[in-house]
């Protein structure tokens, strides 16, 4: 639901070129953390040195949903958390167009877990195998399993548990 | 109790597992053709989202396990399916239909009680799923203590404290699986929409004030219809809404 929840992040403090890039992805890193767990807000100090120092805070808008079918899979830029540098952080694409991309098969509600409390079916970072179940979308009391169509490595998680879901919106990107 | 088990339709009876569900996922491949699985205990019934499913003597869990064609989303239908086929089957069973109502999207009141849970569970992506379990739990003797449930969810009854009739769970899936393989019939044949007419005919509360809660937010309003894709339509102060995923509340 990136169209709906787009992460915002200001930045504060020295960044030498050097660091930009490492920045860059660790911002990403944290925006990506904060649309996992469902965080409204996270706020991280880095130090690189005694006077050089990154404070990065990452919050996301309230949901505001009037129509739970009206979600239109807006291409937006998945991680808005531009530095206050020369280059703004790399936009990507629209994830629905990502060749890894798997995309919903129904409307309905996404579960992250088999049960309230238990552990989530993948992670970021996970490699998983042909069938392994990725999430839950429900529709009509009818839990169906989405399984992983190949083996690979997990490389985005578009949605967040209970978020509701479109025909053909992104789930997930394989790499 | 006469009634004729379908054709082609498999039938296993378990004296005890852990949850029919569980054992339809278990032997979905091997089988040649939709399966009833019924077992007379189960030692880890559950509902939906984990909640749990108090298994006890005498009541009825089973599980219809197949191999649909359809995309996942026409599968979902089949919670419609399901739930006209038990409403027809306590209907068989009792000789009334009076106190008995449907509630979106697969329950079954009995005097405005809940005597009955289905749990769905299907596996896949892309044209087809892999296997569909359809799981069928119904108080025919007791109903569960009131303790576990959450704050304005609809009290247990049984059948045979409700309409005081008494049916084994063996007589009772023979009923079941000839009410569901004629709604079945008509749904791969004709489509949702007779399944749709039917539903809404057995519906409580169409066209009266209910309140249906999503993960995210709760709505109120009338309930209108249900929608060509199974979606609870509510008209709100905000406007026509369609739910597809929620728990419905009057």
């Amino acid at each position: 639901m990136l169209g709906k929840n787009p992460a915002t992040g200001q930045t504060e403090g020295s960044m030498t070129k050097k660091t930009h890039d490492a920045d860059v992805t660790f911002i990403q890193a944290l925006a990506e953390l904060l649309r996992e767990n469902d965080l409204s807000e996270l706020e991280v100090r880095r130090d690189y040195g005694e006077s050089d120092s990154l404070k990065v805070r990452v919050s996301r808008k309230a949901e505001v949903v009037t129509m739970v079918n009206a979600a239109p899979a807006a291409a937006a830029a998945p991680v808005a958390a531009a530095p206050a540098a020369p280059a703004a952080a790399p936009a990507s694409a629209d994830p629905a167009s990502d060749p890894g991309a798997i995309t919903s098969p129904m409307v309905g509600t996404v579960y992250m877990a088999a049960e309230p409390g238990a552990a989530a079916f993948v992670s970021v970072g996970d490699v998983v195998t042909e069938g392994q179940t990725l999430l839950i979308i429900e529709a009509m009391k009818t839990m169906n399993q989405i399984p992983s169509p190949r083996a690979g490595k997990v490389k985005r998680i578009l949605v967040s548990d209970g978020s509701p879901v479109e025909f053909g919106e992104p789930l997930v990107i394989l790499e | 109790m006469s009634i004729k088990f379908p054709q082609g339709v498999g039938r296993i009876v378990h004296a005890e597992i852990d949850s029919t569900n569980a054992e339809a996922a278990r032997i979905a491949a091997s089988l040649s053709g939709p399966t009833w699985i019924l077992a007379l205990s189960q030692t880890a019934a559950r509902g939906r989202r984990g909640r749990p499913w108090a298994h006890q003597q005498g009541n009825f869990s089973a599980t219809l396990v197949m191999q649909p064609t359809e995309t996942p989303d026409r599968v979902a239908l089949r919670s419609f399916v399901t739930s006209l086929a038990l409403y027809d089957a306590f209907v068989a069973v009792t000789g009334r239909t009076d106190g008995l109502a449907l509630k979106w999207p697969n329950d079954v009141l009995m005097q405005g009680g809940k005597v009955a849970g289905i749990l769905l569970e299907s596996i896949g992506i892309g044209s087809g799923v892999n296997h569909l379990a359809i799981g069928v739990g119904v108080n025919l003797l007791t109903a569960p203590d009131s303790e576990l449930l959450e704050t304005k969810a609809v009290a247990p009854v049984s059948l045979a404290g409700a309409m005081g009739v008494q049916v084994s769970p063996e007589d009772f899936l023979d009923v079941l699986a000839a009410s569901y393989a004629k709604w079945e019939a008509q749904f791969v044949t004709y489509g949702f929409e007779p399944i749709r007419t039917a539903w809404l005919a057995r519906a409580a509360r169409l066209g009266e004030r209910i309140i249906a809660r999503t993960t995210r937010e709760e709505f109120e309003g009338t309930f209108d219809t249900v929608d060509e894709q199974g979606a609870l339509v509510l008209l709100t102060a905000q406007g026509r809404v369609s739910i597809p995923a929620g728990d419905v509340f009057f």
